[in-house]
């Protein structure tokens, strides 16, 4: 295994769980896939239509998130958005993500003599 | 024109194997998302054979995507806590099976006498094979239904449940299972391919092989040979697993012991088992002084219970022993 492919996998784990979060922080308004992606590709975050449509039906399957299909427009389009536990899990989650990140700068900067 | 074909052929092949009931919606929002990616790509121009291969490419192959949507991706047959044991139990569980096939093909290869040996050697590479796969297929079922139902194979419930670390003389070295194991698996290979190679010469001008065992009794009771080696190679395994004398092996021990018992009975109830011819010669070699021998050979069969019996008495009884001595 070389160094690329080691760095490429350890990424991917840190990215793993952060796509979560940035999907339920922008599902408060009823959102379709294709949408959610460019909102989060605008805010530096790629994530892969093949994760991201697994991953929204996975949480919906987990009453994270609820989905309707609107009809009404000329293309047919699944939006989703969070219930009620979603958008608490979304709060805790993103509390812990904060005190963790704050965590993180404080190991990191404590490190910079090294870097 | 669109190429609908080729998405219609791409999306099939995504939810063919999904559960039926979130097939059609994966469907729809799947066309709807293809479309969407399609008119990114291309704006409001029609797309092109070209583009739709592009985009599909981006998506994927339909079995990596149908696996993301899958409610079993993360599933094994037979995953982590058990895969260990499985690997541990499936290599010895294979090599007793060669070692047992291959010594019944080299008995073979020595007794036939009416086939050519290149045909008794096919026919012994068939049989290995079918024997391995056979002894593969059912430890990876016996272990994959463990997987399944969450058996644990290690009491685990809490920090004081952890079994202590066995002395030496409480340890079951490795070589004391396998040993048996070796021990069931040529017995049962011998009864059941050669049980006449179990014999003596006979006659002082014309010496004359003259067989232990009725081959036909033996052979019509093949069940309680097979019987022996279950009872003896599970007892075996389960001791090479344990790797310690614990309260649980006894219980087996005293289960499986106390059965071949009963098989040992079953099998020499059958009158026909001894040959008489045998018991005769070797009452002619011990006359007179010897006759306390000779009376052992007419009562051949209460002999082989009794000797048999008071092996696996011991057996059950040093095994209780360790077990209430070690296992606390």
């Amino acid at each position: 295994m070389n160094k690329d492919e080691i760095l490429s996998g350890f990424i991917l784990e840190l990215r793993r769980g952060t796509i979560i979060l940035c999907v339920l922080s922008k599902l408060k308004i009823p959102t379709y896939g294709y949408n959610l992606i460019s909102l989060l590709s605008e805010s530096g975050i790629t994530v892969e239509a093949n994760t991201l449509y697994p991953l929204l039906r996975r949480l919906e399957s987990q009453g994270i998130l609820e989905s309707t299909w609107n009809t009404e427009t000329a293309k047919p389009r699944k939006y989703y958005s969070t219930t009620e536990t979603g958008n608490e899990i979304y709060i805790m989650l993103k509390k812990h993500w904060q005190e963790t990140v704050q965590s993180m700068n404080t190991i990191l900067e404590g490190n910079n003599d090294e870097s | 024109m669109m190429n609908h074909d080729l998405i219609e052929r791409y999306v099939y092949a995504v939810t063919r194997h999904l559960p039926s009931k979130m097939r059609s919606d994966v469907e729809a929002e799947l066309k709807s998302l293809i479309s969407d990616m399609l008119d990114d790509r291309c704006g409001d121009v029609m797309p092109n054979d070209k583009d739709i291969k592009v985009v599909l490419t981006e998506l994927g192959t339909p079995l990596e995507l149908a696996g993301k949507y899958s409610p079993d991706n993360d599933k094994a047959l037979i995953s982590a806590p058990y895969y260990i044991k499985y690997k541990y139990i499936l290599k010895i569980v294979l090599l007793v099976t060669a070692f047992g096939l291959t010594l019944g093909g080299l008995i073979d290869i020595f007794t036939e006498t009416e086939i050519a040996w290149y045909i008794v050697f096919t026919r012994w590479i068939g049989t290995l094979f079918t024997g391995l796969v056979m002894a593969f297929g059912f430890v990876t079922f016996i272990f994959a239904l463990f997987e399944r139902k969450g058996i644990r194979l290690d009491a685990m419930d809490g920090l004081e449940d952890l079994p202590t670390v066995p002395q030496k003389q409480e340890r079951i070295p490795f070589w004391d299972p396998v040993a048996g194991i070796l021990v069931s698996v040529i017995f049962a290979v011998i009864f059941l391919a050669c049980p006449q190679i179990m014999g003596g010469y006979f006659g002082d001008s014309d010496r004359q092989w003259i067989a232990f065992f009725n081959t036909g009794a033996i052979r019509s009771m093949w069940y309680i040979i097979i019987a022996f080696a279950v009872l003896g190679i599970g007892r075996e395994v389960y001791k090479l697993y344990e790797g310690r004398y614990t309260k649980r092996l006894a219980i087996l021990t005293v289960i499986t012991d106390s059965m071949t018992i009963v098989f040992t009975f079953l099998f020499f109830r059958n009158k026909e088992l001894v040959n008489m011819r045998f018991i005769s010669e070797m009452q002619n070699l011990f006359t007179g002084d010897a006759e306390f021998v000779s009376n052992i050979f007419a009562n051949l069969s209460l002999f082989f219970i009794g000797v048999i019996t008071l092996a696996l008495a011991i057996d059950m009884i040093t095994t209780i022993v360790k077990a209430f001595k070690y296992d606390i």
